[in-house]
């Protein structure tokens, strides 16, 4: 063999061995991170029907630096983590996005798509279970016994199987673990409202859209049970307008006029930043069923077995935020456990996991917009 | 009207020289591996992924916007694939073996003497038949395997392990010359690109009794296409690689540059494969607008579920409208064409052309037209995507690399604009070559010009579909 085809062997040689070790032991390489420390985990979000987080489920040690590199093969994903602060708007597909961690107490937190990436979007979750492994001070004996780990928590999120159906309690206990195992249980659960009940429809609704504003300028005064916004969630509107409409203060009102009262005793309370925030939730969560105007004509929600899985004489998809007859006759308290636990076969997830309750109660008086005016 | 360009002593001296296509065919190699890997391990993100954006999107747009229509088939001197199968029979890179030899696997095995080494192409298959159903194998899947990277690799694969596979049991390039699926219409519309590799003197050749441009001599191989120079009338067949140039001991071989399509002006004689290829690659390109950039994105999902019932419909639908109603019409238009000439004296005398001649020669006309729909078809999705070549050249993995700084360049179309404005004076210019050598095919064969009418209107029914379809 001469010397130039000696060189060209070696060339030749290069491209096909030595051109994909150089690339994929770069790819190994990049894989050491660049400051010490800081652990690299890689997250694969796929659309839900295909498995959705890749991993699932992860364990961080407390004050632990993390780097998490998301990246999807399909779909664009989003990635929220409310306990940790992260918020990752898109993730598309070929792209690596990359967002820094440093758990800072332990607990279960719950991290979920947020952007709808298919039918089954909402189960798209898993959780990162943050363990602190630090020697801790012996317990001085005031301090009551620690609730074991797992407590009620959902050790994964809902099985894909049985499609529209919790087939597991709910997740909950988002952010710090400790709090969330401790703190009071929701309000419909304090009252033991039943959220499955069948509801007769309001026995009144408005013949307009009520305004709050209008209802602030009669100057009026509300009874303490609509006054107080903790004692009004457990009421419903249409039942309110009937307390009002009794008392004999209002007696020179019209029926309009005492709508507009109601209004204003479900939005005396609600800033506008709330609000604000509440539909930015409602366009990342609840549109793609609801509708963007809350007419239950979101195109995810078409197929949704919807109320109709518990009565067959309703209607099936989503519910109509518009419909007054349904929306007026439940009080805020139901719609918080509706949002919290979910619809049980309607297809209605559960965001429990991923609201503070500030963003509970906002997204409820978000829903009443959709009847009620500011 | 014909430059010999190899005249030049320094053009001649580069076209001898084996470096310049070998570096060349490295280089396309680095990137085939490139490909390959990427495909296998990088994201499934076709748009972000090396292996489509540089294949379906780069080297489309090179082999039909530039390398066809203006080299012929050059490319396929420069193709990676066949280059390993090449190495393994010549068993040397670049310095030829004494006489060219070649070696292949069935001589070593079955001991045969260096003459007897090489196994002949079977007889039935010297044809493109098998190229043109190659070609409708992978158009049945091309809404996968222009998606998924794992596909296109796999893809590649199965070809670069055919060609090897078949350069080590058959002689010279078989692979290329009767089964690459690129290769049949590649040659086919290489026969406009301006530049041929013919003989200077045909009577030289008579002379030359040795022959060492087919056997091959010290200084290079014998045509790795089976092709007599001499014989050399098209494009069709000759991927330049220049081994005839080397081996002529005669000096009488050139590179011309001439005028485009001159090889399209005899149409008489032509192959019934090769016009199949034509009306094949016809009835692709208006599939694959619909399918792949048209306004209806259910059919791309059904094209792309491959084995499902919808899918099996879809691909009864591209084997019907391509094997059978293309040709079809075409057919019809033909005969049209000879009951609206009537019976003219050439044919009455006996020295009409029979059917399968009429059919063969009048398909020439498509040739300028497929070309030119299908650059109009390349130019609808290349300069609106392009764009992702940047990004794909510094993270060709879509692992979150930036190895030239250019991974975060946005998806940007470029010239759209102008788009129109490209197509419609190509596809013009395609309809008129097409329209004229309908014409000259019905001179040719004997017939009156009227007989053209009917298969000038398919040419222009075609454009004006296309155009309809773009518009819509």
């Amino acid at each position: 063999m001469q010397r130039r085809d000696r060189f060209a062997l070696v060339i030749i040689l290069a491209v096909l061995l030595g051109l994909p070790a150089l690339l994929l032991g770069y790819q190994a390489w990049r894989q050491q991170p660049a400051v010490a420390g800081v652990r690299i985990i890689h997250i694969v979000a796929r659309a839900p029907e295909q498995g959705g987080f890749s991993p699932d489920r992860l364990t961080l040690q407390v004050g632990e630096r993390v780097r998490l590199r998301l990246s999807s093969p399909d779909v664009v994903h989003g990635l929220t983590i409310p306990g940790l602060g992260v918020n990752v708007d898109e993730i598309y597909p070929g792209r690596v996005v990359e967002v820094d961690v440093t758990p800072e107490k332990p607990g279960r937190y719950a991290f979920a798509c947020t952007r709808w990436c298919g039918a089954d979007h909402w189960r798209m979750r898993g959780v990162i279970e943050v363990v602190d492994l630090s020697p801790r001070p012996p317990a001085t004996g005031n301090l009551p016994p620690q609730p074991p780990a797992t407590g009620n928590l959902t050790p994964r999120p809902p099985s894909l199987a049985g499609k529209g159906e919790l087939s597991s309690p709910p997740l909950v206990g988002e952010g710090p673990g400790e709090r969330s195992l401790t703190r009071e249980p929701p309000l419909y659960q304090q009252l033991g409202r039943d959220l499955d009940a069948m509801r007769p429809p309001a026995s009144a609704t408005p013949a307009g859209k009520p305004s709050a504003a209008a209802g602030a300028a009669l100057a009026a005064k509300l009874p303490p049970e609509l006054s107080d916004p903790l004692r009004r969630r457990a009421i419903a509107p249409a039942d309110a307008f009937q307390r009002l409409r009794a008392d004999p203060a209002n007696a020179g009102l019209s029926d309009d006029d005492v709508w507009n009262l109601v209004a204003w005793a479900w939005f005396k309370d609600v800033s506008g930043p709330a609000l604000a925030r509440a539909a930015e939730l409602y366009a990342r969560d609840c549109a793609a069923c609801h509708g963007p105007e809350g007419k239950g004509d979101g195109p995810i929600g078409a197929n949704l077995p919807g109320m109709a899985k518990m009565d067959p004489t309703m209607p099936k998809g989503p519910a109509d935020f518009t419909d007054a007859a349904a929306m007026l006759a439940a009080g805020d308290v139901l719609l918080q456990g509706k949002l919290l636990r979910g619809g049980m076969g309607t297809g209605m997830p559960e965001f429990g996991s991923l609201y503070t309750d500030e963003e509970q109660w906002a997204m409820i008086a978000y829903l009443r917009t959709f009847l009620f005016g500011k | 009207m014909h430059y010999a360009i190899s005249e030049i002593p320094v053009i001649r001296r580069f076209l001898k020289s084996r470096w310049p296509q070998w570096g060349i065919t490295v280089l396309t190699l680095a990137v085939f591996v490139v490909v390959i890997v990427t495909g296998l391990f990088g994201t499934p993100a076709g748009n972000h992924n090396f292996g489509i954006i540089y294949v379906w999107l780069v080297w489309w747009a090179l082999l039909k916007l530039v390398l066809v229509p203006f080299l012929g088939r050059f490319w396929c001197s420069i193709c990676p694939i066949p280059a390993p199968g090449d190495w393994l029979q010549r068993r040397s890179i670049l310095t030829p073996r004494p006489g060219g030899k070649l070696y292949t696997l069935a001589g070593r095995v079955l001991r045969k003497s260096a003459a007897g080494a090489v196994h002949p192409w079977p007889r039935f298959l010297r044809n493109i038949w098998a190229q043109n159903f190659g070609f409708l194998a992978v158009a049945l899947f091309s809404a996968l395997i222009l998606t998924s990277p794992l596909a296109t690799a796999l893809t590649l694969l199965a070809f670069i392990l055919t060609s090897l596979g078949v350069s080590l049991l058959f002689e010279r390039r078989a692979f290329c010359r009767y089964l690459c699926p690129i290769g049949g219409f590649v040659g086919v519309y290489g026969q406009v690109a301006p530049v041929a590799v013919r003989v200077k003197d045909p009577a030289v050749c008579l002379a030359h009794t040795e022959k060492p441009c087919y056997v091959g001599s010290d200084a290079g191989y014998g045509c790795p296409y089976f092709n007599l120079p001499q014989k050399l009338n098209t494009n069709m067949l000759c991927s330049m690689c220049g081994e005839c140039l080397r081996t002529c001991d005669r000096n009488n071989v050139a590179f011309y540059i001439r005028p485009p399509g001159v090889d399209l002006l005899d149409t008489r004689d032509r192959r019934l494969d090769e016009a199949f290829n034509g009306l094949m690659m016809l009835a692709a390109a208006f599939v694959y607008s619909v399918v792949l950039i048209g306004a209806d994105g259910r059919l791309k999902v059904i094209a792309r579920a491959v084995g499902t019932p919808e899918w099996f419909a879809y691909a009864a639908g591209l084997l019907l409208f391509s094997v059978a109603l293309v040709p079809g019409l075409f057919w019809l238009c033909v005969r049209l064409g000879q009951w609206m000439a009537g019976r003219d004296p050439a044919a009455a005398a006996g020295r009409g052309s029979r059917h399968a001649d009429l059919f063969a020669g009048y398909a020439t006309a498509l040739v300028p037209l497929g070309l030119a729909i299908w650059i109009a078809f390349t130019l609808s999705f290349t300069l609106a995507n392009v764009s992702y070549a940047w990004p794909a050249l510094s993270d060709p993995f879509g692992w979150g690399w930036d190895l030239f700084g250019t991974a975060a360049m946005s998806w940007t179309p470029y010239l759209m604009g102008i788009i129109a404005y490209l197509q419609i004076p190509v596809l013009l210019a395609g309809l008129v070559a097409a329209v004229a050598l309908a014409f000259r095919a019905a001179r040719q064969h004997g017939q009156r010009p009227a007989a053209a009418l009917p298969v000038s209107a398919f040419c222009v029914s075609a454009v004006v579909a296309l155009l309809t379809l773009y518009m819509a």
